[in-house]
C-alpha cells in the first residue's frame, strides 16, 4: 500500500507521469504532486464538500478518491474554470452579489454548480439550496450563494438566448 | 440621522479577494511548502483523564522517513510555560507546559508529536506511539466539578472553580420584595466549537543563519501571536516574523498561540528545518477550541405592569480543560452587558467558571453569545407569567432615546444606539396582528406557529479603557500606516489581519476618505508582522471601528502633508481652501472646487524626487504612520424577528421569515457589512439548532466528524431580510460602530422566543439548547405528561 507506483493522470486537459504511493487521496496529489492548491481538504471524510472537483465532467470529492483509481480519467479542477482569464457567469455572479467569504468552500460550489447549471438552466430556489447542501460554507449563510446560482443561471439564458 | 456624505466610505465595492479565491488562486496556509519541509503530527490522549506513566517511541522512531520522536519533557527544554496570572480578584493563577508532561486532561490533549518526511507517514509513526497511563476520574459537568470531592482538573489549584466574581448595584434583594411577582428562568446554551472551515495549521522556518523564525500561520492577531512565540521560545521580538496567509475562516479559534504550534516552532528551530502542521477535522472538532457550555439562571423582580425592578444573574460556565485566556474573559462580558437594551438600575450577577476534562473553551464568534437569549427570554418568561404582550413588556422597560446616555448598573455607557427604533421597525415589519391571527387559525388545524423577538445591544470595539477597567492586561488600541510611494501609488498597513470577512475592500475604503483618493487604488497590507505595525489584531467587532478608523487617521495626517506639499507647489500661503479629491488636488474658489492641474502623483514625485523644492520645514516622503485607541468601548444594536412552524410529529423547525433590524453606524462598505448579517445569523441558527459537541459520561467526545457535529446546509437555512439604520457614534472617526457578532446573539435569542412562542398552547417551554427535531418533538410528546423539558445530555 505504501510503495509508490507510476501512474498517468489527465488534469485539466495536460497529462501528468507520476510516481505516488497508492494510498494517497486525489485531492493530495492534486494539491502536492501538482501544485493545483484551489481544490481545499476540509474534512478528508466526505462532508463538507471543499475539495470538490470533476471526474469525466461529474462532482466528487477528491479526498475519497485514490489518486491510482483515476488513469484514464478527465479530472477537472478549479484552475481551469475561468480558463481564458474571465471569470464565468457563476463567478462573476458570486462576487457581484457577495456569494464568497473566506473562499474555502468556493472552488468546491463553483465546480458544483458550473455542471449543475448545465442540467438544470432554469433552477428554482428550493432547488439550488438542495443542491447546495453538499458543500458547507461556514462563512455567508448560503443566501447569497444560492441568489449568485439564481442570477448566473438567468445571465446564462440570456446568454443562451441571444 | 443620517451617515455624513462621504464619498469612499459607504460604497458598495465588490471585494478584491474574490477574484483569487474564485479561480482556486487564494494562497492559504496548507498551500505554502518550502522544499524539505517535514511534517508534524501528534499523538493524543484517548483517555478525558489520566497519568502518563510511560512513553515508548522506539517503533515510531524506527519507521523509515521518520525524523523524531519528542515529548513534553523535550518541549519544556525548549520553550517556557504558559502562565496566565492577571490581577483579577477570584481569579486562580494557571500554568500549562508546552506538552503535558505528569497527565492528560481531555480525549484529544496532546502527548507527543512525531516529525516525518510526510503526514502519511507522521501518522502512521503516532499511531506506534505506546503510551501508558493510568486512568483518572472524568470530571464531565460543571456539576460534577463543583461537586464535594471532586478530582481536580488542575492539579495545582486547590479546587475547580478556576474564576469566581459577583457584583451588586443598587439592592435586588430589596426590589425581590417590592415586586408583584419574582420569575426565575434558566438557559443552558450547550458545547460548541468553531470549525472554520480551513483547520489550522502552521508552517515554522527557522533561518539558522540569522537566527530567525518565520511562523506562517493564519492568525488573526499577527502581532500578539509573535510576542507569545517570542518569549515562549526564548527569543527576542526581533527574531520572529509571523506572516498569515489567506485564512479559511477562524471565528475567534485563530487568535491564541496554541501548544500545536509552539511546539512545531520549537521544533523547526530545533531541527533548523522548515516543519508544516496541518490538523485534521477531528482535531479540530476535538482539540482545538471549544466554546459557550454556559448555564444562565435569572430572577426578575417585576412590577404588574411588566416593568422589570431588580434582575440576579448566576451564570456557570463549563470551561473544559485549559485556559488560553483568563477563564473569566467571556463570562465577564456576558454579565456586563446582560441588560442591554432594558433601564434596570438594580441588578446583581454572580459568574462561576469550572474546569472539566473537555477541551478548553476560547472566544467564539460572540463570546457573549448567550446573553440576548437570556435577556430577552427572561423577559418572554415575564410576559407569560404575567399574561402581558411580550412586545409591552419589552416597551416598559426599554431605552428611548430620552435616556440616552445611560449608565448600565455595571457601569458601562450606552451611547447612539437605537434599541426602541429597531424594535419598532420589526414589530412594523412583520405585521404582529396578522400573523396573531394566521398562528391562530393554523392552532385549529393543530399546527405549531411562532413568533420570536430579541433585542441585541452588541459590545463591538473594546479600546483600552475596557481592558483596564477589566484587570486584564492588553490594550485595546490599533496602529497604522499610510505611504503615498513615489509614483503616487497608495499603501497601507494596519494590525489587523481578516479571516474571510473581505477587509480589503472596507479598508482602503477608510484610508481613500480619509485621504481623498478611489478605493480600488489603494493597497493595505495585512498579516506580515514585519511589514504591518504592531497592532491588537481582528477580536470581537473591532475591525471597522479600531482598524478602519486608525486608518482612516492615518490617511487624515498623510492628506494634511500632500496638501502642504501642493500648497508651496501652488505658491498659495495656507491648505486652506485646499482638497485632495480623487487624487486630483483642488482649489476652493468662489464656493466651487477647481482643479488646480496637481495631482497626488505630482506632489509624491516632488516629496521624494524633488525635496529641495518642499516648502519649509516639510520633511521628504509621504509616509505617515498613526496609533488610535477607540473609546472604552463601542455599541451596535438590532432587533431580530422570526416567524417558524414546528412540525408537531417530526419536531422539525420550518422558518416562514426571518428579519432584523440592525443600527451598526457608518458602514465602510454595505456589501460586507451585509454579508457578516448573513453569515453570523446563520452561524447562530446553525449552532442554536444542530450543531453540539458531545461528550460521554467516562469524558469521549462523540463529535469528532462533519457527520456527527453538524453544521447546518443551505436547506436548513432561512433567507435573512435586512433593515439597515445608521446613527453614527459620535466618539468614533467617522462615526464608525462596528459589528459582525451580534447577529449570533439575536439569532439564539430569537429562535428560542419563537420556539416557545410556539409552544405555549402545550404548556411546555424549550430552556436548553440545541433545539434538535428529536428534541422538540420529545418536548411536545412530554407536553401534558409534567415533563417540563426533557435531559439536555440524552443524545438524540
Ligand atoms: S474534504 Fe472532501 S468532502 Fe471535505
Ligand atoms: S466562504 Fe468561508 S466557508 Fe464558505
Amino acid at each position: 500500500m505504501t510503495e509508490p507506483v507510476s501512474i498517468s493522470l489527465t488534469v485539466n486537459g495536460a497529462t501528468h507521469d507520476l510516481v505516488v504511493a497508492p494510498r494517497k487521496t486525489l485531492a493530495d496529489v492534486l494539491r502536492e504532486d501538482l501544485g493545483l492548491t484551489g481544490t481545499h481538504v476540509g474534512c478528508e471524510h466526505g462532508v463538507c464538500g471543499a475539495c470538490t472537483i470533476l471526474i469525466d465532467g461529474a462532482p466528487a470529492r477528491a479526498c475519497l478518491t485514490y489518486a491510482v483509481q483515476m488513469e484514464g480519467h478527465e479530472l477537472t479542477t478549479i484552475e481551469a474554470v475561468a480558463k481564458s482569464g474571465e471569470l464565468t457567469p457563476l463567478q462573476r455572479a458570486l462576487t457581484q452579489v457577495h456569494g464568497l467569504q473566506c473562499g474555502f468552500c468556493t472552488p468546491g460550489i463553483v465546480l458544483t454548480f458550473e455542471v449543475w447549471l448545465r442540467d438544470n438552466p432554469d433552477p428554482d430556489e428550493a432547488g439550488v439550496r438542495e443542491a447546495l447542501s453538499g458543500n458547507i460554507c461556514r462563512c455567508t449563510g448560503y443566501q447569497n450563494i444560492v441568489k449568485a446560482v439564481l442570477a448566473a443561471a438567468a445571465e446564462m439564458r440570456r446568454g443562451a438566448g441571444a | 440621522m443620517t451617515a455624513a456624505p462621504f464619498t469612499q466610505i459607504g460604497r458598495a465595492l465588490p471585494r478584491k479577494e474574490d477574484a483569487r479565491f474564485l479561480t482556486g488562486a487564494g494562497r492559504y496556509l496548507d498551500d505554502i511548502a518550502p522544499k524539505g519541509t517535514l511534517t508534524a503530527s501528534f499523538v493524543r490522549a484517548p483517555h478525558a483523564h489520566a497519568r502518563i506513566l510511560a512513553i515508548n517511541a522506539e517503533a515510531a522512531r524506527a519507521l523509515p522517513g521518520v525524523v523524531g520522536v519528542f515529548t513534553g519533557k523535550d518541549l519544556a527544554l525548549w520553550t517556557t510555560n504558559l502562565r496566565l496570572a492577571p490581577p483579577i480578584e477570584g481569579l486562580h493563577p494557571v500554568e500549562m507546559t508546552t506538552l503535558p508532561i505528569d497527565k492528560v486532561r481531555f480525549h484529544g490533549d496532546p502527548v507527543a508529536v512525531v516529525v516525518a518526511r510526510d503526514r502519511y507517514l507522521a501518522e502512521d509513526a503516532a499511531e506506534l506511539v505506546d503510551v501508558t497511563y493510568e486512568v483518572l476520574p472524568a470530571i464531565t459537568s460543571a456539576a460534577a466539578a463543583l461537586a464535594e470531592g471532586a478530582a481536580l482538573v488542575d492539579d495545582a489549584l486547590p479546587d475547580n472553580l478556576v474564576s469566581h466574581q459577583s457584583f451588586s448595584a443598587g439592592n435586588p434583594l430589596a426590589r425581590q420584595t417590592e415586586a408583584a411577582r419574582v420569575v426565575e428562568t434558566q438557559f443552558d446554551l450547550h458545547r460548541h466549537t468553531h470549525a472554520p472551515m480551513e483547520t489550522r495549521g502552521c508552517l515554522a522556518d527557522w533561518d539558522r543563519g540569522r537566527e530567525h523564525l518565520i511562523m506562517h500561520i493564519g492568525t488573526q492577531a499577527p502581532h500578539p501571536m509573535r510576542s507569545a512565540l517570542a518569549s515562549r521560545l526564548g527569543l527576542s521580538e526581533n527574531q520572529v516574523t509571523v506572516i498569515s496567509p489567506d485564512i479559511g475562516g477562524a471565528f475567534g479559534q485563530k487568535i491564541a498561540l496554541y501548544r500545536e504550534e509552539l511546539t512545531v516552532a520549537a521544533l523547526a528551530r530545533h531541527l533548523a528545518r522548515p516543519v508544516h502542521w496541518r490538523e485534521d477535522r477531528l482535531e479540530n472538532l476535538t482539540a482545538a477550541s471549544h466554546a459557550r457550555e454556559t448555564r444562565c439562571v435569572t430572577r426578575a423582580a417585576v412590577r404588574a405592569d411588566g416593568r422589570i425592578l431588580g434582575l440576579e444573574l448566576k451564570l456557570t460556565e463549563d470551561f473544559g480543560a485549559y485556559c488560553f485566556y483568563p477563564a473569566n474573559y467571556m463570562a465577564r462580558v456576558i454579565a456586563m452587558i446582560l441588560t442591554g437594551p432594558y433601564k434596570i438600575a438594580d441588578y446583581a450577577f454572580d459568574v462561576k467558571v469550572v474546569l472539566t476534562n473537555k477541551c478548553g473553551n476560547g472566544p467564539m464568534r460572540a463570546p457573549m453569545a448567550i446573553t440576548s437569549w437570556v435577556m430577552e427570554g427572561t423577559i418572554d418568561a415575564v410576559a407569560h407569567a404575567l399574561r402581558l404582550d411580550p412586545l409591552d413588556v419589552r416597551r416598559v422597560n426599554a431605552l428611548g432615546p430620552a435616556d440616552l446616555p445611560y449608565r448600565m448598573a455595571t457601569g458601562e455607557l450606552l451611547e447612539d444606539i437605537t434599541p426602541l427604533e429597531t424594535l419598532e421597525a420589526v414589530v412594523a415589519a412583520v405585521g404582529v396582528p396578522e400573523f396573531r391571527a394566521r398562528q391562530k387559525a393554523a392552532l385549529a388545524e393543530g399546527r405549531l406557529l411562532g413568533l420570536g423577538f430579541c433585542s441585541v445591544v452588541e459590545s463591538t470595539t473594546y479600546g483600552s479603557g475596557f481592558y483596564k477597567a477589566a484587570g486584564i492586561p492588553g490594550s485595546g488600541h490599533e496602529a497604522a500606516w499610510v505611504r503615498i510611494e513615489p509614483s503616487g501609488a497608495v499603501n497601507a498597513s494596519v494590525g489587523l489581519m481578516g479571516s474571510g470577512q473581505g477587509y480589503e475592500s472596507p479598508l482602503a475604503q477608510a484610508v481613500a476618505e480619509g485621504l481623498g483618493v478611489m478605493a480600488e487604488d489603494v493597497n493595505v497590507h495585512m498579516g506580515n508582522t514585519d511589514v504591518a505595525p504592531y497592532g491588537m489584531g481582528s477580536r470581537g467587532g473591532r475591525g471597522a471601528t479600531a482598524g478602519g478608523g486608525t486608518l482612516f487617521l492615518c490617511a487624515q495626517k498623510a492628506r494634511d502633508k500632500v496638501l502642504a506639499i501642493a500648497a508651496g507647489m501652488l505658491q498659495i500661503n495656507d491648505t486652506e481652501g485646499l482638497r485632495l479629491f480623487e487624487g486630483r488636488v483642488e482649489l476652493m474658489r468662489g464656493g466651487a472646487w477647481e482643479p488646480t492641474g496637481l495631482t497626488l502623483a505630482d506632489v509624491a514625485k516632488c516629496a521624494y524626487l524633488d525635496p529641495t523644492n518642499l516648502p519649509e520645514g516639510v520633511d521628504p516622503g509621504l509616509d505617515a504612520s498613526l496609533t488610535y485607541d477607540p473609546p472604552p468601548m463601542t455599541y451596535s444594536n438590532a432587533t431580530h424577528a422570526c416567524e417558524i412552524e414546528i412540525d408537531r410529529a417530526t419536531g422539525a423547525l420550518r422558518f416562514d421569515r426571518y428579519l432584523v433590524a440592525e443600527d451598526c453606524g457608518t458602514v465602510l462598505n454595505p456589501i460586507v457589512v451585509q454579508g457578516q448579517q448573513q453569515g453570523a445569523v446563520a452561524m447562530g441558527l446553525s449552532g442554536a439548532l444542530y450543531e453540539e459537541v458531545i461528550y460521554d459520561a467516562t469524558g469521549q467526545n462523540l463529535t469528532a466528524t462533519l457527520a456527527d457535529y453538524t453544521i447546518a446546509s443551505a436547506v436548513e437555512m432561512p433567507n435573512i431580510e435586512l433593515i439597515a439604520m445608521h446613527t453614527p457614534n459620535r466618539r468614533t472617526p467617522a462615526g464608525i460602530k462596528g459589528m459582525a457578532e451580534g447577529g449570533i446573539m439575536g439569532a439564539i435569542g430569537v429562535i428560542a422566543g419563537a420556539v416557545n412562542d410556539a409552544l405555549v398552547p402545550l404548556g411546555v417551554s424549550a430552556q436548553a439548547m440545541p433545539f434538535t427535531p428529536p428534541r422538540l418533538r420529545a418536548l411536545i410528546r412530554s407536553a401534558g405528561s409534567g415533563a417540563p423539558d426533557i435531559p439536555r445530555k440524552e443524545r438524540p
